[in-house]
């Protein structure tokens, strides 16, 4: 198990056969990542109503999907646990109580309620 | 650096009230244009990403009560617009009339395909409005305790569409429903996927204060209702108009359809109840009707064995409950009467030949037994198929079957002596013209009439009579045969009741021994040899039916009385301590007789030979009057009648009778015919060996049978006694019923009588406390 959650964040990290951008933050401060919509799918769902005919959005065969509210560096957290389902907090995060805030607000958001948990 | 100003700002209790309630203003004003657009098709300009986040705002907001009211109330409006733009004009034409002017129900047709449409839009678009309001589902909806929000619009739904107050939208849709499922039930071509669209519409929608799907609530009823009414007419027009074969097939038509039907458009749950209606309308109600139709019911099936139609039948009735029972008792009822009819031609056949039994042509009365036993094997037989073919050898069936055989072969009193007088006749002929094979099925369907009767020691007492005919008159074509029928009688009743049978073969196997023995003696003895061929066949008196005391007198010429004596000798020196008793009735004699054109040989009784003998002293043309042998011969007057009728009136006339007749009649002068002729050398001069019994002897018969009865009771009460040593009356009675009913019914008369009997010879005593228990007295 712990081998398959390392693979999966190679996915991530190294998004081969990617179809989903996800423009997060908002200006000047965005991040694009490129995303496997099927993990998202699966694992959260926020992104299968997200995802579902009636709402994805295609531009050059990709699906395009902005999350203008949440900060790039909190979004990475979330997108890390969506894949591996481990959560990684490096210091600048886990040391500050706002930010452990802001990313379970966003977990809130996207029903991810096992996350909170 | 955070650029996430507006969460903290969210999360700050809301003391500026004013931007909070802009914020929410806006919020709500782009969702409800969303929802609005949606409801317009129109969702591909929206971001889900938006709206979501809209309403996640909303509800964090504490505003979600705020955002499901709003939700609740832009959903009802626009359904309230779809009642009225698209579900009102797409009524059928009002009320009643649609039923006629538009008889194929266009228009209802063209209703459901609206419904079916506004249905879907409905459903398409609550997906989408719960996709964006997935947080206040997951948050508000769970902790307010209200639908989600997919539920909130199925309910909205039933209550501004299906069961609009504005609009008759409700009673159009039933009636719709209803005349859709009358115009398939008489055949029309009807559009199921827009009926099933509506059933399944109502069966998603809940009705709030059962919790039952508003199918179950609405419709069901209904339908279920306007069935009884469609089937209980339909049910009196079919019986009127047809007979039952086709009545069956229409009903099983019926219940093919209903099924069907549940299974293409309407709920699972709902098969039993319709199937219920269809059985309980067009079967249950009708049952005694099909069954007694004239020329077509179930007597006529059986009559001509439409096993197809019998097999429907029985598939039919036996869904409904009285329906198998009304069959049997109708079958058991026809099988008793035709067992009645049966009974009927023997009795007047035997009172035909009563009126002229002095005539004495007994043959008919074997034929009669033969005749009877055979129509009741083809009776059985027949029902034997019935049973096989069209009623899945149901036992229920079987058992009635079997009750209704038995109750009218044991109403022929005689039917112990016929099912006899059959083995008999079989045993003696059958193997000519048949092989061993269907001699012996013949002989198992005849076991099978044997267990019906009831009195299987009166049974037992004639087989032996016959049996012992076959041995000793050599009539019996096969050995094996006649073990193989013992054997089948040993099967059935046990060993007791077949020991006398195999004492009586086995008499006749030792008396051959002793023949040969006899023979050695005669060779080696120095005595006169007799001038006669002797043979002999000692018979236990106790295993065979011949009657000792009542032994048949009759006077044997000399040589025949000396060699008797020679054979006494020789038999009373190896077994001493015996008696011998000569059954001059049972034997066989072959004489030479010579006539005018040649000799022949004949084979003829014993008493036919003493008869002749007397007209060996005679002159031609001298002649002997019936007074006169009956004298000099000594031979009882009925055997008497028999032998003289075989040698004067029947095939080979070896007297001649005057006056000329087929009765033998005191006075009647007897002479020897010397110009008899005949093809074969050897003749064998038929007597009748097996009959019915007459009257006389048939009430000595049963004297005997009385006789053993009462022996055996007395041999049960002792042997329970013995064993149980003290006992009580009602107990004993019982027991002893049980030991002897596969011999008899004793009734319990008959079984005080014996106690009292056996009281008095002091094998038993009442006890002293209670008169009604009794001792066992050692």
């Amino acid at each position: 198990l712990p081998n398959l959650s390392k693979d999966l964040s190679l996915l991530l990290s190294e998004n081969e056969d990617y179809n989903m951008i996800i423009n997060v933050g908002e200006q000047p401060n965005v991040k694009q990542f490129k995303v496997h919509s099927i993990i998202l799918r699966v694992r959260s769902s926020y992104f299968r109503a997200a995802l579902s005919s009636e709402w994805a959005k295609v531009e050059n065969n990709y699906i395009t999907f902005n999350k203008p509210n949440i900060n790039p560096k909190i979004f990475e957290i979330i997108l890390t646990y969506i894949y591996t389902g481990t959560i990684i907090l490096d210091e600048s995060i886990s040391s500050d109580t706002m930010s452990i805030l802001e990313v379970m607000m966003a977990a809130d958001e996207l029903c991810l309620q096992e996350m909170i948990d | 650096m955070s650029s996430r100003k507006q969460p903290k700002g969210k999360i700050r209790p809301p003391k500026k009230p004013n931007s909070a309630d802009a914020q929410f203003n806006d919020n709500w004003d782009r969702l409800a244009q969303a929802i609005r657009e949606i409801h317009k098709k129109n969702a591909s300009i929206l971001s889900f990403e938006e709206l979501y986040r809209n309403a996640y705002n909303m509800v964090l907001h504490k505003n979600g009560d705020k955002l499901y009211n709003g939700v609740r109330e832009v959903i009802t409006q626009h359904l309230e617009e779809v009642a009225v733009s698209q579900v009102v004009p797409a009524f059928p034409l009002s009320g009643a009339s649609s039923s006629q002017t538009n008889p194929n129900g266009a228009g209802g047709a063209n209703f459901l395909k609206v419904l079916k449409t506004v249905w879907e839009d409905h459903t398409t678009c609550m997906l989408m409005i719960r996709d964006i309001l997935m947080y206040m589902d997951r948050v508000y909806a769970k902790t307010a305790n209200v639908p989600l929000v997919y539920d909130l619009g199925l309910d909205l739904f039933r209550d501004t569409i299906v069961r609009s107050q504005n609009y008759p939208i409700q009673n159009h849709l039933l009636e719709v429903l209803l005349q859709q499922i009358k115009l398939e039930r008489e055949n029309e071509i009807i559009d199921r996927t827009n009926v099933k669209a509506s059933i399944d519409m109502l069966l998603e929608l809940t009705d709030a204060s059962t919790k039952d799907t508003v199918y179950a609530t609405d419709f069901e009823n209904k339908f279920l209702e306007t069935s009884s009414e469609y089937y209980r007419v339909e049910g009196q027009m079919l019986v009127g108009e047809y007979d039952a074969p086709e009545y069956m097939k229409k009903v099983d038509k019926r219940l093919n359809e209903e099924e069907q039907r549940v299974r293409h458009y309407l709920s699972q749950t709902t098969e039993p109840k319709i199937r219920n209606i269809v059985e309980e309308e067009l079967i249950s109600k009708h049952l005694k009707t099909v069954i007694e139709m004239e020329n077509s019911g179930l007597i006529p099936m059986l009559r001509n064995e439409k096993m197809d139609d019998l097999g429907r039948m029985y598939k039919l009735f036996g869904r409904v409950v009285k329906g198998h029972d009304e069959m049997k008792s109708a079958i058991s009822d026809y099988i008793r009467e035709l067992g009645k009819a049966i009974n009927e031609t023997v009795t007047s056949n035997t009172t035909a030949e009563g009126g002229n039994a002095a005539s004495g042509d007994k043959q008919t009365g074997a034929t009669v037994a033969v005749r009877w036993v055979q129509e009741v094997l083809d009776l059985k037989d027949k029902f034997d198929k019935v049973q096989n073919l069209a009623l899945s050898n149901d036992k229920a069936f079987q058992t009635s079957f079997n009750e209704a055989f038995e109750y009218f072969i044991n109403k022929n009193s005689k039917s112990p002596e016929f099912i006899s007088l059959f083995i008999d006749d079989n045993l003696k002929k059958g193997l000519k013209g048949k092989t061993e094979e269907e001699v012996d099925s013949v002989l198992d369907k005849t076991i099978t009439l044997f267990r019906f009767i009831g009195e299987k020691d009166v049974f037992e007492r004639y087989y032996k009579q016959h049996l012992a005919k076959r041995l000793l008159l050599g009539r019996s074509v096969s050995d094996d045969a006649e073990r193989g029928m013992i054997g089948k009688l040993k099967v059935e009743c046990g060993y007791q009741f077949t020991t006398k049978l195999e004492g009586m073969f086995n008499d006749m196997r030792i008396s051959s021994d002793t023949m040969t023995d006899f023979k050695e003696y005669l060779d080696k003895s120095v005595l006169e040899k007799p001038k006669l061929d002797l043979s002999v066949t000692v018979l236990t008196s106790t295993f065979w039916p011949m009657n000792l005391s009542a032994s048949p007198r009759c006077n044997l010429p000399p040589e025949l009385t000396k060699a008797c004596g020679t054979f006494q000798n020789f038999y009373l020196g190896r077994h001493s301590g015996r008696r011998l008793t000569w059954q001059s009735n049972m034997g066989t004699a072959d004489i030479r007789g010579s006539f005018k054109a040649r000799k022949h040989e004949l084979n003829v009784s014993t008493y036919q030979m003493v008869i002749l003998l007397m007209f060996n002293d005679k002159q031609d043309g001298e002649s002997l009057s019936y007074e006169q042998i009956k004298g000099e011969s000594d031979i009882p007057e009925a055997d008497l009648k028999r032998n003289l009728q075989s040698l004067a009136c029947a095939k080979y006339k070896i007297l001649v009778k005057e006056p000329k007749g087929k009765e033998i009649n005191p006075g009647d002068q007897f002479n020897f015919n010397n110009d008899f002729t005949a093809p074969l050398q050897r003749i064998k001069i038929q007597t009748v060996a097996s009959k019915v019994e007459s009257e006389g002897e048939r009430k000595e018969t049963r004297e005997k049978v009385e006789e053993a009865r009462k022996h055996q009771t007395e041999a049960a009460i002792v042997r329970i006694m013995k064993d149980r040593k003290t006992m009580e009356h009602n107990l004993l009675i019982a027991e002893v019923v049980k030991q002897l009913q596969s011999r008899f019914m004793p009734n319990p008369a008959l079984i005080k009588k014996r106690i009292e009997a056996l009281i008095e010879r002091e094998y038993l005593e009442r006890a002293t406390g209670d008169r009604r228990v009794y001792n066992y007295l050692a």
